[in-house]
């Protein structure tokens, strides 16, 4: 019937223009700097009458932008797509599969669940020529094609995850007129860093708002911090086999990449509140702090989505900014970029979930959310003058120029590690415990699950 | 006349003790509720405690865009009130962030490029550029000032009136109900059977019930959404009722054939006598002594199911028909949560229905939860 619907009011659109297609869609086909092209090649498959349900974790305004895009989906092929949102998907998803009613699709916040998920049989395969495509069209291409390889039950390494939306974690919060008014400059460099730090403490003012709260999830921030650090003092490489436990949890390098985040967290005179507030102020009220009259601390360092906390009616690039979270210019490891994304994942095939799989290449899929807000896509094929939000844009490019760029370890990690001890561990630093101390137990915990 | 002084000094402590418990059981509730009508960032800046009086802030204002300043004479002029509501009390005003309180109202600050600023105390404004401006963005102007309390209504209009609330609610209704009633028949009978029906093994069935009431329901998730898919059921109104009948069960059974075995026997037996059958004392005897029982446990199992998400979200579809209030409520919350004051009137929103219950059931609460520890209460 929709469908039905649609194609007559696409008759009649040919003499009006297409106004019928603003009342569901949020941008009219043919008109801006979208890949259009992209969007009439999709007419090409008709999927009327077939049903998509998909799964993910986002709620919220977030659902509405996943919708969005949907529905692009939708006009173009007829087919029904039903997101829903969970806040408690990695929950959700692992009782769906394993009872047998999961979604056609599902979208994992996590890698590692999708890898445990895909070794118990419980994912479809991507089409063989998905991979190639991955190295061909996105930035860095071969490390989103690793990120998404899993085994299956057989053993077997297949293509299992499509990456679609990704997040930068390395970044700087900071209230440009603060700055001015102190005459604070944005350093470049970890070293300029360090300096700015010391000279806003000598000014009387504090550095840094720190928190690490989060629920049932306390602590993460603080995972973040420390493999940033990582990728600044170790190599690439070192960060690869330590998020693999082939360089141990407790080795001197990981250590060291702790410390760096203590130098920050565990000094009363850097952080808002003092070290001991660090552990049990929210990751969500911690931003405010920018805000206040006067400003409890000049920086903030968290992913890119955290603008969502600030207070109301603040205007990302001007009322609040953003800086790479910079590198040592003394050690020769380029400019490290710390990252995360969602994979998306095939868990009851069908052809509309193929042919979904395959929306989510075409430029117009990353298009229409890069024209809202908050997408970061590493698809190298998209037009990036859709970007109405000159921040966003300047966050893609931190993330298309990254020298390296790495996924959240803790993300990697197996779930008792990277969403358990790692957090815990991390909280007890904060609080006072000997960073060798943690690593080892760390360590211990993840000897026990080989 | 000692013994009943000391009574009296033992009332007292025990009034003091009870009333000291009550305020600090109150308090959380009461935060919630001053929090449920605060804004977000009200409440992620202040404590509850402080919004109830009036309190001094520190706070950011944005004065006009420059583009908007008017000629005057030599010099452009713009004016405007740092007050939202066009009233409040200035005490002090500063026009960086690293002195925000540095000049007194109507005293003239000059800033580093050339312009001057003066606040008054009600909270007028007036920027005198010598040279025209340009920019879309204003001065930030630092303010100390008074401000009244502030509460609003805007989180219950949210939460209430959030699209698809209206449904969510019926689907809940449409869940608990069933899920209320169909226990309570069943394990009436059971009861019956277990307190008053000779059978070789009754007390082993009575232990292997008793011992259901440890087991976590979240075990059962995976195996029971299996077996619904197996059989057809799939996920639906159907695999709910089922589900929350099934967890709620032992306990309703245990309760009340607690309650029905401490029921005086001489009327069964006497009814027995007379040739009543088994049914007939179960409906005509039974039931109708066993309603304070059969009321406190529909409290109970309607308040759970009420209240739950973790059931509705293993065993409904996720389509806006299937949704429950619950559900709905941590949509609002965004994917990241934190969104407190939602939480907070919705905590209130939610509770109402509940409270009808309780308000309307409540009098055979206390009745029903002595059940079968006091002989003839």
């Amino acid at each position: 019937m929709k469908h039905v619907f649609y194609a007559s009011a696409a008759a009649l659109a040919l003499s009006a223009g297409m106004a019928q297609a603003d009342q569901h869609l949020k941008f009219a086909p043919g008109e801006g700097a979208f890949s259009w092209d992209s969007f009439e090649a999709l007419k090409s498959m008709d999927l009327s009458g077939e049903e998509i349900s998909i799964l993910g974790p986002w709620l919220g305004p977030d659902k509405e932008l996943i919708e969005s895009v949907v529905h692009y989906f939708e006009e173009a092929t007829g087919a029904d797509v039903e997101y829903s949102g969970s806040d408690s998907f990695e929950q959700q998803i692992v009782i769906d599969a394993e009872a047998g009613s999961p979604p056609n699709i599902a979208i994992f916040p996590q890698p590692g669940l999708a890898a445990d998920l895909a070794s118990k049989g419980l994912l479809a395969p991507l089409p063989a020529e998905t991979a190639d495509w991955i190295r061909d069209n996105y930035a860095a291409g071969q490390s989103w094609v690793d990120l998404g390889t899993y085994a299956g039950a057989d053993g077997a390494e297949a293509l299992y995850g499509f990456f679609y939306k990704v997040d930068v974690k390395s970044l700087v919060w900071y209230v440009p007129e603060n700055f001015e008014d102190a005459g604070y400059d944005v350093p470049q460099t970890m070293e300029e860093l360090k300096a700015l730090t010391d000279q806003i403490v000598a000014d009387g003012e504090t550095p840094w708002c720190i928190g690490l709260g989060s629920g049932g999830a306390t602590g993460w921030p603080a995972t973040d911090w420390v493999e940033d650090m990582m990728l600044r003092i170790n190599t690439p490489e070192d960060y690869d086999a330590w998020t693999t436990n082939e360089l141990p949890f407790d080795d001197p390098k990981v250590i060291a990449a702790i410390e760096e985040f203590g130098a920050f967290a565990r000094n009363d005179d850097y952080v808002s509140g003092g070290a001991g507030a660090v552990a049990t102020t929210d990751f969500r009220d911690s931003p405010q702090g920018l805000f206040a009259s006067p400003p409890q601390c000049y920086m903030h360092r968290q992913a890119s989505f955290i603008p969502t906390f600030f207070p109301e009616g603040t205007e990302v690039g001007v009322d609040a900014d953003f800086f790479y979270f910079p590198a040592y210019a003394e050690k020769d490891l380029g400019k490290p970029v710390l990252g995360a994304g969602t994979v998306w994942a095939i868990t009851n095939d069908s052809k509309g979930a193929q042919a979904f799989m395959e929306f989510l290449k075409s430029p117009i899929a990353h298009e229409v959310w890069m024209a809202q807000k908050g997408f970061l896509t590493p698809h190298t094929g998209v037009n990036t003058e859709v970007y109405t939000d000159p921040t966003v844009a300047k966050m893609n490019g931190i993330l298309l120029n990254a020298d390296t760029f790495r996924f959240d370890g803790s993300d990697l990690m197996p779930g008792a590690i990277g969403a358990g001890v790692f957090w815990t561990g991390m909280v007890d630093y904060a609080g006072g415990k000997d960073a060798a101390e943690v690593a080892a137990s760390i360590q211990s915990t993840w000897e026990s699950i080989k | 006349m000692e013994m009943a002084g000391t009574k009296s000094r033992l009332t007292w402590a025990v009034n003091l003790a009870v009333g000291f418990l009550v305020l600090l059981w109150i308090i959380p509730t009461f935060g919630l509720l001053v929090s449920s009508f605060r804004d977000r960032d009200a409440i992620s800046t202040s404590g509850w405690w402080t919004a109830l009086s009036a309190s001094e802030q520190n706070v950011i204002v944005r004065a006009d865009a420059p583009d908007n300043a008017r000629p005057d004479g030599a010099v452009w002029v713009l004016t405007g009130n740092v007050f939202d509501s066009g009233s409040g009390n200035v005490t002090a005003f500063g026009i960086t962030s690293r002195e925000p309180e540095a000049f007194a109202p109507g005293e003239v600050a000059t800033h580093a490029r050339g312009h001057q600023i003066t606040v008054e105390a009600n909270g007028d404004y007036r920027i005198t550029y010598p040279e025209e401006p340009s920019g879309n963005r204003g001065q930030r102007l630092f303010v100390r000032a008074e401000s009244p309390p502030s509460f609003t209504l805007d989180n219950y209009r949210e939460v209430m009136f959030a699209e698809g609330m209206g449904k969510a609610l019926l689907n809940t209704l449409t869940v608990t109900i069933p899920a209320t009633i169909i226990p309570i028949l069943v394990a009436a009978f059971a009861a019956y059977a277990l307190a008053w029906m000779e059978m070789p093994g009754r007390a082993l069935l009575i232990a292997a019930i008793v011992g259901l009431l440890v087991v976590p329901l979240q075990v059962a998730f995976i195996p029971l959404l299996k077996l619904h898919n197996n059989i057809g059921i799939g996920k639906g109104y159907l695999g709910i009722w089922l589900a929350h009948t099934g967890f709620g069960l032992p306990l309703a059974v245990f309760l009340l054939r607690n309650y029905m075995a401490g029921l005086p026997g001489e009327i069964i037996e006497s009814a027995r006598v007379d040739g009543a059958s088994d049914f007939a004392i179960f409906r005509k005897i039974i039931l109708p002594l066993s309603f304070p029982a059969l009321a406190s446990f529909a409290i109970f199992q309607f308040l759970w199911v009420w209240n739950d998400l973790l059931v509705a979200k293993v065993f409904l579809g996720t389509g806006e028909d299937q949704v429950v209030m619950t559900g709905r409520i941590v949509d609002l919350l965004g994917s990241r949560g934190g969104d407190w004051e939602i939480l907070a009137a919705s905590a209130f929103v939610s509770i109402a229905v509940p409270i009808a219950v309780f308000f309307s059931l409540q009098r055979y609460l206390v009745r029903g939860l002595l059940a079968g520890s006091v002989k003839g209460g």
